[in-house]
């Protein structure tokens, strides 16, 4: 485990998204639906947005976007920059936006008018409705908040304010307008002060132009507002999450977490790949693949900015939110120049100290566990972000990655020497706590979410190349590169450090500074500080706001009362301990889950064991054991599957690999003659050459569509020849047979796992069962011969359904065909298949049709409920999800049995019968 | 209560293998076209409503069939219950254009006591650079057996919705003159008056949005 954290730049809720050209940012408010005691929360728990994030208003255009837009960029003075920051993209607004705003009313309510005032004039309906409540809860719970947690207001305030004075280029007006307004209304001296303040103090920096940078797409995402909100809620402390995007430049940042291998990376958009760390890491006993997608950003404009920073005095251990943006420098220096102009020159474009390392922490416990918060809450907000539509999804999870980051990146990156004891994290609960709740979250969407925006890729929006979770960005390829650039960027040269506390007022900052030292003051004031200065500012920042409600007001606010100080306390501590109990039971769940998969492979290499050293070499003797067929039942281990299914197979036809040689030589040279002569003059000939001529056309038709997701027997594809190789031997090894579609699924089967010869020669003998032969000479009295002993094992095994196809005229031709043909590895997900082949191998063609019966068992309840042409449709297209535990338990339940009669036994039975008699077994075929 | 479609009619879809049965049929069912798909062993099914005039919707289900020759034997057995049929050819294989009088043939000598209407379809004619069958001489082959002909793109969407719901309101003319008849025990064509709310609510909206395209 890591000891070290990091320490990150805090910044606040930053995110930076892109839209197009105008934009993007906003801020907003929703706050949750309104309700007197959701705000009231709201304000208690300053951070926590509850149900804010659902509502999310529809990010539409940008225009209204802007309007809603609160965050933003302001210039300090100073030349260097400025504050900025919350700019969540459309789709994450709301959540994003949520968060701010619920900030600012809990913060503000008394003197948050101004801030509702502004909100008023931008928001959107709800968001006014939304205020309106916090308002009125003011009295109540608002001064609580209020007086509470001041920086925090502080910050908000002055961030409203600002950005809505500053939009963007475009919006300035507007958002001027809407600010003028405001502090008519609003606005007390008191806080027009802060606000100021905090502008000059602000050091998070987000870049205009990143957001207004006309970005072709309007992918990018960003933000961590889902995040945030949730986190907030729980605990109390505000995680940034920054991100980033820009057009070309995307970058993202996020470390992702999940459970499926392939939804595990995010990864930038190519080419920039540079600020996205993303490396997939066996966890633990590498059963599960885990990958973290770090990515720091840094951006260019920019810009990274600082919730806050605090540091917490007596408080267990602060923490810090790190937030980083990243940006892309060229880009947006280049787009707009006066945008980001003076940030331009104070900022590099560089990574942070964390970002740039990054890593996977194996087995981190805290990984794992859930939500700190209290559970209804965020399964509330979470819920409702996810009903929210394509685009908020998409945001959430890319809060998540970014989250994650930023956790990841905090532990692992120790700094040197970090005041405060920051760095002694896992002594802390409280800090422990926080850690685990994020990667709760992350599995939070990991399970539900990725799934679903898996499954129904829409609109161009959702790939945005920044945050592509599930594309075929080869992860572990990327990571190297990434980390190579992030370094070679980080170097000091035009380092620029640009994060300063943005949540304190001028005071506190000042004093702050002070205390940070040279670093510190630095950062806020000379652009061009080294890197060094900055990054030590970092590190006397909090890890994160989360225990922001146990600091001492800054001097400029009244102080808390002693009771209420108490019981913020009490509160903070209940939440940790709860978020403790959490992560324990979590932790023990994974634990449970990691032993299982680890048995399972351990049982994997037990058996390969087995197979290897005692099977294998007693074939003959071993092979009908009992236990050697328990074993089997298992399904055999991959590295030694072709060669039991080899010597299951047999070679009856005693074929040689020189044999096979002859006839692909002979399959060549007919494919020569072929193509020379062409299809279409074959015409005339007599109709059985077309007709062999029509079959390596086939063939080489149906190799490109056997397996297409696999990619690896298309055209160009690793196993292509030598698929079309097999498959014409077999044509001319069997010209009586020749090709029948179906059989490219079984010959790729073979091949997985067989070599070249090895797996022709188990072809050839696999079709020359008598089952396969039936089959694939279409033989069709034998074949209804073996529906019908099908059936006699179908009625027996699960008569109702049997009653119920037989009302609705579903013959088991309709689907068994499909199945037989292909043996099950066209019908079955791939694995699951080739656990039935195992047992195939074992059992003889009786296991076919018990694989039949053992699927109807499984989804005998869905099949019932079902008519004619949706059981049809089911069965010859069935789910992906089928798990071969559960299938072959089914199986397992399926005796074939009927009465004292074997499968054999009734087979053969049906076979004497007479035609006339097959006819009435089987009605539905009648007309055959 | 209204029904919710009028008729089920059962339609079968032969044809060479590869000349696009899947693809086509996809395309009007699921409204998109699948660069890749599996060859069909055996036969496949989909269904959709038709709204064939305004509150008339008819309930296509779809079986669609192993081209292979092969396999004809096992596919021969789904005519009898079909009430029609589109048969494919590809415009750019004059070969599967000669096999279209063989499967006519195969269909018509299996489908007594009964009969199906046929719709003869040239398909892939977005690839009309490759053509090797001239509208004409299809043409002439469907007026010769009393078909429709209609030239498809599965890849383009052009007239596949033309097709299927051409073949449909012939096949509705024939059950409303009494030249075809529901018969127990034929599934060719059925009475809708249970309807089936459940799916096909959605059904119906599916395929009201695709008309409008």
């Amino acid at each position: 485990m890591e000891k070290a954290y990091n320490v990150s730049s805090p910044p606040a809720f930053c995110v930076g998204a892109n839209e197009k050209g105008n934009s993007s940012t906003y801020v907003t408010q929703p706050l949750s639906h309104g309700t007197a005691e959701a705000a009231a929360r709201i304000s208690k728990h300053v951070s926590r947005d509850a149900t804010g994030c659902s509502d999310s208003r529809e990010l539409g255009e940008a225009r209204e976007d802007i309007g809603r837009s609160t965050v933003l960029v302001t210039d300090s003075p100073s030349g260097g920059t400025v504050s900025n920051c919350v700019i969540p993209e459309q789709g994450c607004d709301s959540a994003t936006n949520g968060f701010t705003v619920s900030t600012m009313v809990g913060a503000k309510a008394g003197n948050s008018s101004a801030v509702a005032a502004v909100n008023r004039e931008e928001m959107d309906g709800n968001a006014l409705q939304r205020i309106s409540l916090a308002e009125k809860n003011k009295e109540s719970s608002a001064e609580e908040v209020d007086a509470c947690h001041p920086p925090l207001n502080f910050v908000t305030a002055a961030e409203t304010v600002e950005s809505l004075t500053h939009s963007c280029n475009g919006q300035l007006e507007l958002s001027c307008t809407a600010a003028s307004r405001t502090v008519p209304e609003g606005l007390s001296n008191w806080d027009t002060d802060s606000v100021i303040q905090s502008t000059l103090s602000s050091d998070a920096v987000i870049r205009p132009p990143i957001n207004w940078s006309m970005t072709p797409d309007k992918e990018a995402k960003m933000a961590n507002g889902g995040l945030f909100i949730g986190h907030s809620s729980a605990k109390l402390h505000t995680e940034t999450v920054v991100t980033i995007i820009l057009d070309g430049a995307a970058t993202c940042l996020s470390n992702t977490q999940c459970e499926k291998p392939s939804s595990i990376a995010m990864s930038a958009r190519e080419g920039h790949h540079e600020s996205c760390n993303i490396r997939v890491e066996p966890d633990g006993a590498g059963a599960q693949p885990r990958t973290q997608a770090n990515i720091a950003g840094d951006l260019s404009g920019g810009a990274t900015s600082n919730l806050t920073s605090q540091g917490l005095p007596s408080s267990p251990a602060p923490t810090k939110d790190p937030c980083r943006v990243t940006a892309k420098p060229d880009t947006i220096q280049g787009e707009e120049p006066s945008a980001s102009g003076h940030l331009g020159d104070d900022l590099s474009s560089r990574p942070h100290p964390q970002a740039l390392r990054t890593r996977t922490v194996p087995n981190s416990v805290s990984y794992d566990s859930t939500i700190l918060s209290p559970g209804d809450e965020d399964g509330e907000t979470f819920a409702e972000l996810g009903t929210q539509g394509h685009s908020d999804r998409r945001f959430m999870d890319v809060s998540l990655s970014s989250r994650n980051t930023f956790e990841s990146s905090r532990r692992q990156s120790a700094p040197g020497d970090i005041p405060e004891g920051l760095s002694v994290v896992s002594a802390d609960p409280s800090e422990l706590a926080l850690q685990s709740k994020r990667p709760g979250i992350a599995e939070y969407f990991g399970r539900s979410l990725f799934p679903k925006k898996q499954r129904e890729p829409k609109g161009p929006s959702q790939n945005v190349p920044g945050w592509k979770l599930f594309g075929k960005v080869p992860a572990r390829e990327s990571a190297p590169k990434d980390s190579r650039t992030i370094q070679q960027e980080s170097t000091p040269d035009g380092l620029t450090s640009v994060s300063t506390p943005n949540l304190l007022s001028a005071g506190e900052f000042e004093a702050r500074v002070g205390k940070a030292g040279p670093g510190g003051t630095s950062a806020g004031t000379s652009p061009t500080q080294p890197q060094q200065g900055r990054r030590k500012n970092l590190e006397f920042e909090p890890l994160s706001t989360t225990a922001l409600i146990l600091e001492d007001r800054p001097a400029n606010l009244p102080a808390k009362s002693v009771e209420e100080a108490q019981r913020h306390r009490q509160e903070y501590d209940e939440m940790v301990a709860e978020a403790k109990k959490r992560e324990l039971k979590e932790a023990q769940r994974k634990r449970k889950e990691m032993k299982e998969r680890f048995k399972q492979e351990e049982s994997i290499a037990n058996a390969m064991v087995v197979w290897n050293n005692d099977i294998l070499p007693n074939w003959e003797n071993t092979r009908n054991t009992r236990r050697v067929r328990e074993l089997w039942w298992q399904g055999l281990p991959p590295n030694v599957r072709g060669k039991v299914w080899s010597l299951a197979i047999g070679n009856e036809l005693n074929i040689t690999p020189e044999l096979y040689e002859i006839f692909l030589s002979r399959a060549k040279e007919r494919w020569r003659s072929f193509s020379e002569t062409g299809s279409e003059t074959e015409a005339d000939d007599g109709a059985s050459l077309a007709d062999r001529e029509s079959s390596l056309d086939l063939i080489k038709l149906d190799i490109s569509r056997t397996f297409p997701p696999l990619f690896i027997f298309q055209k160009g594809g690793p196993y292509h020849d030598l698929l079309h190789s097999v498959l014409g031997a077999y044509t001319c090894y069997r010209p009586d047979v020749g090709y029948v579609q179906g059989m490219s699924f079984i010959a790729a089967v073979l091949i997985l796992n067989l070599e070249e010869a090895d797996a022709f020669i188990a072809f050839a003998n696999l079709l020359n069962k008598p089952c396969q032969l039936a089959f694939f000479r279409v033989d069709h009295d034998l074949m209804l011969k073996y529906f019908a002993a099908f059936e006699v094992f179908f009625e027996e095994n699960l008569p109702r359904l049997f009653n119920h196809f037989q009302s609705s005229n579903l013959t088991p031709d309709l689907y068994l065909i499909d199945w037989i043909f292909t043996l099950y590895s066209k019908s079955l997900p791939l694995d699951v298949a080739c656990r039935v082949w195992d047992v195939f191998c074992r059992d003889g063609e009786e296991f076919l049709f018990r694989t039949g019966l053992g699927i109807l068992r499984l989804y005998e309840d869905v099949l019932l409920q079902l008519d004619f042409i949706r059981s049809a449709q089911f069965l010859t297209r069935l789910p992906e999800d089928i798990g071969s535990d559960r299938l072959f338990a089914c199986i397992a339940a399926a005796p074939m049995l009927n009465g004292n009669r074997k499968w054999s036994q009734v087979f053969h039975a049906l076979i004497k019968d007479n035609k006339d008699m097959d006819r009435n077994c089987n009605p539905a075929l009648k007309s055959l | 209560m209204e029904a919710i479609w009028l008729y089920q009619f059962r339609l079968i879809v032969i044809g060479d293998s590869t000349v696009g049965k899947s693809c086509l049929i996809r395309r009007f069912t699921e409204g998109r076209f699948a660069q890749v798909s599996d060859p069909t062993v055996g036969v496949d099914f989909f269904s959709r409503l038709v709204e064939i005039e305004p509150g008339k919707r008819i309930k296509l289900q779809i079986w669609d069939t192993a081209g292979q020759e092969r396999f004809r034997s096992i596919t021969r057995a789904y005519y009898r219950n079909s009430v029609g049929g589109l048969l494919l050819f590809d415009i750019t294989n004059r070969r599967s254009f000669q096999n279209v009088h063989d499967w006519l043939e195969e269909a018509r000598s299996h489908v007594q006591p009964h009969s199906i209407v046929f719709l003869l379809v040239g398909h892939k004619c977005d690839l009309e650079p490759q053509r090797q069958v001239t509208r004409q001489e299809a043409e002439k082959l469907a007026g010769a057996y009393g078909m429709r002909y209609v030239e498809t793109s599965a890849r383009d969407a052009i007239n596949v919705e033309h097709a299927f719901t051409e073949l449909t309101r012939d096949i509705f003319q024939l059950v409303r003159s009494g030249d075809i008849t529901i018969q127990e025990g034929w599934e060719g064509v059925k009475s809708g008056f249970v309807p089936n709310v459940v799916h096909s609510s959605e059904e119906v909206t599916k395929s009201d949005r695709r008309c409008l395209c």
